[in-house]
């Protein structure tokens, strides 16, 4: 119970209430301690990706052991893992070689594989983005018909298509459509934005305070 | 030939030279010396101030900076009233580096200035200063001051909500947890938990992790089976505790298994992929959606949507707001995902955090109004140096 | 017509992917549209700024984004990087997301070969290094410190394009390219540079306006469009011109399918 619950906290406190002074302290100590816990974190983060891989080994293991359906694609996965350490090994970790910078199997790799696979499901957001429009950029009420003008608005201000339509069809209007689409970036969205900021900023503070003084414990699971 | 005619009243009867001051500059790291000299009389755009710096007595003296001698006055120099007097009967310059050589702490530097009427700069008498760390820098001291008085606040309402119920308003998206779950449990298909992108340091995740224990408990007496996919081990960890904390506590050990929450990968795409497949195949019958995103937030909402699942999403990253908004059954907006915890238990402690939120909110909202009101005042009437000391008040100096 | 109208509300969202692919395959079978982009006052800022800079000016460029990012951010870097060698600025380049490390070096390698810039005088890539945070810490207290070496593994001390430049406050100009996090907002809480730009992906751009109004940034490029402007600034035809006759036709349908669902939703409600 001690170790579960008291040294977790006190840990929380500790640490909470040094790095809130730690922003008022321009000492250089102060700075020192920031990058060393920082670094702290870094070499954490280095270990969990052991705790990490162990889980993905174990499950995609035990589903090519086991035979279940999709158990071929487990296999990939551990190619996959293999084969790019094998050949980031081989590459000393460096995407080019030599005096003549020439690609190394890992470079061909990032140009070849992950670059295009990247780009890829980066693209997929475009078709998505067209059919929830189409089904929500509904104006079932007051509030919906004023999202659905702004958007077509700044979509219209964003393209030359859209703003060689907007002059041709709206040309008599003083205001170009780049400059509504920027009126609504800079005033409306703004001002939404912000609020959102504020609310969220100070929905961080009281967070940090209740993790700090121990009052929000779920995030220790057994222990809070 | 217009600097002579105008300064060869100096250049006759020998030219007075500022009486320069060095210091160490308060708030910083020790890097930094502060220059101060009076007005002088004959100041011009055409006559120019020297700064010269050396590591000893005798030099040699370098160069550091050369300006008009109508500039660096010390209402220029952006600092709050009560660490520094603004006004312009004096000059300012801070040296940061003598040759290109950043000052080191402890060490004692000399420093000259030079007036330059054109025909070569005259220099004073050297003086010396030692750049000193300080432990506190003043200029925050109006952010301090606000902390204290909002952690202040916190622990008051606290201390209230535990004697008195405070009224909280309707998130349909919480509200519409147990809808998720009863689906799920009724379609026997699978729950799916997002954590979203960011590690435990981020404070969505936290609040994510908190959500989670309340969606576990409510799986567990359910008996219908949760899915956490994570993106970092960290947060597979601690979840990994919550989610057992959960299962213990609403007394199904039996049914808590360690597969519940599995780590996928930490890249962005390959992560937004695979969990994209395990919809498809599995059909999750609800899907949440909490913690920050950056632009999988539509791959994963939309392809959700496609398999039928009720989603809520719940993020702070306001950029995808709209994503979630428009693929999502119910979204969390903001501080929604921080109030989630208060909201679901129910406890007063946590509930008071929330009333203070929105008392340091009115506040905010209030000085915002009286802020816009005087600096508006403060140009139409001319005294923006006036309006300046309470500005300054509500400035960030860092 | 009702009929009509509930069937276009039903319609198959693979019928849409495929009016998606065929509007973003169009510019290539009908050629160039040839319509220019109207330059907006935050790139234009970035572009004054460069402008402004003395030739041999150090000028730092943070390219934080992954292949993911590469259709918006490349031509943005590759437009900046040309006018920084344009003006016979000392370029420093450098990257704290660890998967964009190819294309940095890549961008800054083609686009100097291109002007003729001879690495360690004119430019150098500083590579990635581990904790953002720490990096630009590092970068602020000591530039050799956090780089002892560039990416090529070459020492950065005593080299001609480094001279002159401890930390970062030497550097009168950086420009941040982000895709996310670490990105804008971390160089402008951690970094305090001098003076700085920043470049992003047009989801997280209206974000950084916050930042633009405050004046920590001098000037935004935000997504494809921002990089399209910077090359009319250049008075060049790159990689962003191009992509916009896309990004123009994707957006005509895509407001064509908002104004055809509400025109179904009207018809199939006004009966009800």
């Amino acid at each position: 119970m001690f170790l579960r619950q008291y040294v977790p906290m006190a840990i929380a406190f500790v640490m909470g209430v040094v790095f809130a002074v730690q922003y008022y302290v321009p000492h250089p100590a102060s700075e020192e301690l920031l990058t060393t816990v920082n670094d702290w974190l870094i070499v954490v983060s280095g270990f969990s990706m052991v705790l990490g891989l162990a889980s993905l080994m174990g499950s995609h293991w035990a589903k090519v052991r086991r035979g279940g359906p999709g158990w071929g694609y487990s296999l990939v996965v551990f190619l996959g893992i293999l084969g790019t350490l094998a050949v980031g090994i081989a590459s000393k970790g460096k995407m080019f070689a030599g005096e003549e910078l020439t690609l190394t199997a890992l470079g061909w790799v990032y140009d070849n594989m992950l670059v295009p696979l990247q780009g890829t499901v980066f693209s997929l957001l475009a078709f998505f983005m067209a059919s929830a429009t189409f089904r929500t950029f509904r104006a079932r009420n007051l509030e919906a018909g004023l999202l659905l003008t702004a958007a077509f608005l700044v979509m219209l201000g964003h393209v030359p298509l859209g703003e060689y339509i907007w002059d041709k069809v709206l040309g008599f209007l003083p205001p170009k459509a780049d400059q509504v689409m920027g009126w609504i970036m800079n005033v409306p969205n703004m001002a939404a934005k912000r609020g959102i900021l504020l609310g969220v900023g100070l929905g961080m503070i009281a967070t940090s305070l209740k993790i700090i003084f121990g009052i929000e414990r779920a995030y220790m699971g057994e222990g809070g | 030939m217009t600097i002579f005619l105008l300064m060869w009243p100096l250049l006759a009867f020998g030219l007075e030279l500022p009486l320069l001051s060095a210091s160490d500059l308060p708030g910083d790291d020790g890097k930094a010396v502060l220059l101060l000299w009076p007005r002088m009389p004959y100041e011009a755009s055409e006559v120019f101030y020297v700064v010269q710096g050396a590591e000893g007595p005798e030099g040699p003296f370098e160069e550091i900076a050369r300006f008009p001698s109508n500039s660096h006055y010390r209402t220029e120099r952006r600092a709050p009233f009560w660490t520094w007097r603004k006004g312009k009967d004096e000059h300012f310059f801070v040296v940061r580096t003598i040759g290109g050589r950043p000052l080191e702490s402890g060490r004692e530097y000399y420093f000259r200035l030079g007036v330059d009427l054109g025909e070569g700069p005259s220099f004073g008498p050297a003086v010396s200063a030692i750049p000193k760390p300080n432990w506190f820098d003043f200029k925050k001291l109006n952010n301090l001051i606000f902390m204290v008085l909002l952690a202040g606040v916190v622990l008051w309402f606290i201390g209230r909500a535990r004697k008195k119920e405070l009224f909280l308003r309707r998130i349909p998206g919480l509200d519409a947890i147990e809808e998720a779950i009863g689906r799920a449990t009724e379609m026997g298909r699978p729950i799916y938990y997002l954590t979203g992108r960011l590690g435990m340091s981020s404070v969505s995740t936290i609040a994510a992790t908190i959500i989670l224990r309340d969606i576990a408990k409510r799986t567990a007496g359910y008996d219908a089976q949760l899915k956490v996919p994570h993106t970092d081990p960290v947060v597979m960890a601690v979840c990994r505790e919550v989610v057992k904390g959960a299962y213990l506590e609403a007394g199904r050990p039996d049914a808590y298994n360690e597969e519940i929450n599995f780590y996928v990968t930490d890249d962005q795409f390959s992560y937004t992929m695979a969990v994209d497949g395990m919809m498809v195949r599995e059909r999750p019958a609800a899907v949440f959606l909490m913690g920050y995103y950056y632009a999988e937030s539509l791959l994963l909402a939309e392809v959700g949507a496609s398999v039928g699942a009720i989603q809520i999403a719940g993020t702070d990253a306001e950029h995808q707001l709209p994503f979630f908004v428009t693929a999502c059954d119910y979204t969390l907006i903001g501080e929604e995902l921080y109030a989630a915890s208060a909201y679901l238990s129910k406890e007063p402690a946590l509930i008071g955090t929330l009333r203070a939120q929105d008392v340091g909110k009115a506040f905010l909202t209030a000085f915002l109004v009286l802020g816009a009101i005087a600096s508006t005042i403060g140009v139409w009437a001319g005294i923006e140096h006036k309006i300046d000391y309470f500005l300054d008040i509500l400035r960030d100096f860092s | 017509m009702r009929k009509l109208a509930e069937k276009i509300l039903s319609m198959d969202r693979r019928a849409i992917y495929l009016l998606m692919a065929s509007a973003a395959l169009l510019p290539f079978l009908t050629g160039p549209l040839g319509l220019p982009s109207r330059v907006s006052p935050e790139v234009k800022a970035v572009y004054d700024r460069i402008e402004s800079l003395p030739e041999g000016s150090p000028f730092l460029i943070s390219m934080d984004f992954d292949p993911a990012s590469k259709p918006e951010l490349y031509p943005m870097a590759e437009a900046l990087v040309r006018h920084a060698f344009r003006k016979n600025l000392r370029v420093i380049g450098m990257n704290l997301w660890v998967t964009g490390s190819g294309m940095a070096e890549k961008i800054l390698s083609d686009v100097a070969e291109e002007y003729g810039k001879k690495y360690g005088r004119d430019y150098v890539y500083l590579g990635w290094a581990p904790g953002a945070t720490n990096v630009i810490l590092g970068l602020g207290q000591d530039i050799y410190k956090t780089y002892p070496r560039d990416y090529y593994g070459n020492e950065t001390s005593g080299m001609p394009v480094l001279e002159g430049v401890r930390t970062l406050k030497d550097i009168p100009f950086m420009v941040d390219l982000a895709a996310g996090d670490p990105g804008i907002e971390t160089w402008v809480v951690y970094g305090k540079a001098k003076s700085m730009a920043g470049g992003c992906t047009a989801v997280i751009a209206p974000g950084m306006y916050a930042f633009l109004n405050s004046g920590q940034l001098v000037g935004l490029i935000g997504g494809m469009r921002g990089a399209a402007e910077y090359e009319a600034l250049l008075k060049e035809m790159g990689k962003a011109t191009v992509g916009m006759d896309i990004q123009s036709t994707t957006h005509v349908l895509i407001l064509g399918l908002i104004l055809l669902s509400n025109f179904a939703f009207f018809a199939t409600r006004r009966r009800r």
